[in-house]
């Protein structure tokens, strides 16, 4: 009886249009009856209306007939109409659109990812969006991680592939002529907190690059670097020669998403110029755009990041090369021109409460509020970019 | 860690559809078992499967299966076409990163590969695509090949033509893992009971065999499950007969596998049900594959001969008709097909999912699926047929899933345009050269 409702109620917003109706059936068979029965006194009718009027029947079977048929075929009719969408006309968004449908004008794009850590879920998530993802993780992890980290999720059309089929651990020198692993985490030595890197090897020579790698990069439309640490998740892999190749042959725009923060021992100091840079110096490119967070960084969250000798990486006016109008209606970015790149400001990072505990004391817990990059925020602005075609 | 053992499919699923629309190759029965039971029994845990993705929630690990590659630990891959497995510990106990390739018919394919997450994750792409001969090729690159000769599907025929010697290899296998004595060693009770070669039987206890009837395992071993034998059937072997299933009164010859909860009764000679089919009546079934929910009519008979004892032509999905080189082949019949009463079908026959074909003499060789009729044929609507199939497998307890429902919808959709020249070319077909 439930389901019976629901589909009727349907019908509300033709109740009233639906009466009129009614109401114009009625006076146009009481208009036709009349005229019949006018016929009928003044005409000489063919004997075979006197069976197509029933005229055998007495009058009030007649119309108990009629009455029944009517009133089968009415509600049949309600419940055939109530199976169809209503939609009303003025149903307009605050925007003046209305939807109905769409079909896409283009293929879904393909897309490859260059990242590692937490922030390859981040793209990994516009893969309902695409028609295949390919994520490529950094060439030292293990790739089970990310498998395991991506069943949490009910990611659709994305593959994390291992850029060699070993782990291969990753060397990084210092401005002062140091070299550690990568594995060593750096950032947290305060001892080296002010240095960064100005160099990236491997500590073997890379095992050939999967074909699934090499044709990610290849056949994309576009190819996405970061989020995620520079030197850990993103360089190293273009470290690898057949990697770089397989970038020269591309044919995907590329979108650099540059760090929030500089990384102590890695990045430290480092301008959005100085990101780019590292592109142009281990990768032989700059990438086409370069996402950069534009959001006012509260000033507490500033304050913890500098007690950890980390700072916003933002764009400094003397960097800009040339100001860039996009021909897109959205007025939340502002791009420039930088080291080749077009550099994109959006607000794309939101200050969270994170909840951290130590190893060794894992009683003792604190809250800090860190700054992160927001995944809605990120692929609105990473799908403004896609579209910009 | 515990590795993981993997089934996937690959090209050759196409090939046998409409057989595989609704159920990937690795569930499919040839011998004793589907080779998803298979490798559970060697094994002793359930395999995780990579089929097509319309298949995938109910017969895979889903439509996007990433939690497959979570474990460090290696993945053992098998091919879905895989009949015997006796190569199986072999790859398990090899280093990782480790190809099994196999000849297919002049072919070599993967038949099963030992591998490192990392290489994993770079075929992981083709796999799920089903493309076998791409990671094939990528895993060339970097994995130790071995060469194995063994046994694979590649037609639907070679589900039949395998099946018998699949039957003695099975019960080998089990023999090993478990099976129920032979009836040399324990004696059945029932009575009636005529027994040849007894020491090749092999009886589940809760069996109900009502005598008379006689058991011969003279050619091959005879494996009865928790199923009932009714008076006057005679069994030969090799066969095996699945849990439930009712043998009513019928001659099952040699190579014959019933899978579970069938009613068979009648004729039927080197022959598969997959399970859950009705054969009930009287009327022969020879080298012929049937599906799950089945059901034929009484008096229906396929040719499995033809009378110039020339070879059988069978229609391949996307190949057309293919001459199978095999002079004894019955038909096959999809999921859900049902057959009324009195139907020839010629040898060869290939009819499709969910199609129901009454009220003719002799049906068409190929009838697309979801197709409704006899004399005239018109598409079954999906509606209907589900209502149909709903009311089918309550008999049986079972019920239809939205998963199940949403398969059968989703081949009704992708095989709308075989459908789209019923009216043309499905008129109905008598081949004289048809014969018993």
């Amino acid at each position: 009886m439930h389901s019976i409702i629901t589909r009727l109620a349907a019908l509300r917003s033709l109740a009233r249009p639906l009466a009129l109706t009614f109401g114009g059936v009625v006076a146009l068979s009481l208009g036709i009856a009349y005229l019949l029965a006018y016929s009928y006194r003044v005409v000489a009718l063919p004997p075979i209306f006197h069976y197509m009027m029933l005229q055998f029947l007495p009058l009030w079977v007649r119309g108990l007939m009629s009455l029944a048929i009517g009133c089968v075929l009415l509600g049949l009719g309600i419940w055939r109409l109530s199976g169809v969408v209503v939609i009303q006309l003025d149903a307009r968004s605050t925007t003046g659109e209305m939807v109905l449908g769409y079909t896409r004008a283009t293929a879904p794009p393909q897309i490859a990812v260059i990242s590692g850590g937490a922030g390859l879920l981040i793209p990994a998530s516009l893969g309902r969006a695409v028609a295949r993802m390919t994520c490529i993780i950094p060439v030292q992890d293990p790739v089970e991680y990310y498998y395991r980290a991506s069943s949490l999720f009910s990611f659709t059309n994305v593959v994390f592939v291992a850029p060699t089929i070993e782990p291969i651990p990753v060397l990084l020198t210092l401005d002062d002529g140091s070299v550690h692993d990568v594995a060593e985490n750096i950032s947290h030595r305060e001892d080296l907190a002010a240095r960064h890197v100005v160099d990236v090897a491997l500590a073997r020579p890379p095992t050939p690059v999967p074909t699934a790698v090499l044709t990610a990069l290849r056949g994309a439309d576009v190819i996405i670097l970061g989020p995620g640490s520079l030197f850990e998740s993103i360089i190293p892999t273009l470290a690898i020669p057949e990697v770089r190749e397989a970038l020269a042959a591309r044919r995907a725009r590329t979108i650099y998403i540059c760090s929030l923060m500089t990384e102590p021992g890695m990045t430290h100091g480092f301008g959005v110029a100085d990101h780019i840079r590292q592109f142009r110096q281990f990768a032989g490119f700059a990438p086409d755009y370069v996402l950069v967070n534009a959001q006012r960084i509260e000033p507490e969250v500033q304050r913890i990041y500098a007690a950890a000798n980390q700072s916003p990486v933002t764009l400094s006016p003397e960097e800009y090369e040339e100001t860039v109008v996009p021909a897109m209606e959205r007025v939340t970015m502002r791009d420039v021109m930088v080291e080749g790149s077009i550099v994109v400001e959006a607000d794309v990072a939101s200050s969270v409460v994170q909840l951290t505990a130590s190893l060794d004391r894992p009683g003792e817990s604190r809250t800090v509020r860190v700054l992160r990059h927001d995944p809605d925020k990120l692929i609105a602005a990473v799908q403004e970019i896609i579209r910009r075609g | 860690m515990a590795e993981l053992l993997v089934l996937f499919e690959d090209e050759a699923a196409g090939r046998f559809v409409p057989l595989s629309y609704t159920r990937p190759l690795y569930d499919m029965r040839c011998g004793v078992f589907t080779l998803r039971e298979r490798v559970a029994l060697l094994s002793g845990s359930e395999p995780a499967g990579i089929c097509r993705a319309h298949l995938a929630a109910v017969h895979g690990a889903g439509r996007w299966p990433l939690g497959l590659l979570a474990s460090g630990a290696p993945l053992v891959l098998v091919n879905g076409r895989a009949l015997d497995l006796a190569w199986l510990p072999a790859l398990r106990a090899a280093p990782p990163n480790t190809v099994f390739v196999t000849d297919a018919g002049g072919v070599e394919i993967m038949l099963g590969a030992r591998l490192t997450p990392a290489l994993a994750s770079a075929i992981f792409a083709a796999l799920l695509e089903q493309q076998g001969a791409a990671a094939l090729h990528e895993l060339r690159r970097f994995a130790r090949v071995v060469n194995v000769a063994t046994t694979v599907l590649t037609n639907p025929w070679d589900l039949i033509v395998a099946n018998g010697a699949q039957i003695v290899s099975d019960v080998a296998v089990w023999r090993e893992h478990g099976l129920w004595p032979s009836a040399a060693e324990q004696r059945p009770t029932h009575d009636g009971v005529v027994l040849r070669a007894p020491e090749r039987i092999h009886i589940h206890p809760a069996a109900r065999l009502d005598g008379p009837l006689v058991l011969d395992a003279r050619d091959g071993p005879i494996v009865i499950d928790a199923a009932h034998i009714e008076p006057f059937s005679v069994i030969s072997g090799p066969c095996a007969i699945g849990p439930g299933t009712i043998v009513a009164s019928a001659r099952i010859r040699g190579e014959t596998t019933l899978g579970p909860v069938c009613r068979i009764g009648g004729e039927v000679e080197a022959s598969i049900v997959q399970g859950y089919s009705n054969k009930h009546h009287d009327g022969f079934l020879g080298h012929a594959y049937l599906g799950e929910w089945v059901n034929i009519g009484a008096m229906t008979t396929n040719s499995d001969l033809k009378n110039t004892y020339g070879t059988i032509r069978v229609a391949l999905g996307g190949a057309g008709q293919v001459d199978s080189g095999v002079m004894k082949l019955g038909c096959f019949l999809a999921d859900h097909v049902k057959l009324g009463i009195g139907v020839h079908l010629n040898g060869g026959a290939m009819i499709g999912t969910g199609s129901n074909i009454f009220g003719v003499h002799f049906a068409p060789k190929t009838i697309p699926p979801f197709t409704w009729g006899g004399e005239v044929f018109r598409e079954y609507r999906i509606d209907a047929m589900v209502d149909v199939a709903r009311r089918v497998m309550a008999r049986r307890k079972q019920t239809l899933s939205a998963p199940l429902e949403a398969i059968l919808r989703e081949v009704f959709v992708m095989t709308r345009g075989d459908r789209a020249r019923l009216a043309a070319d499905a008129r109905p077909v008598v081949s004289l050269e048809s014969g018993g």
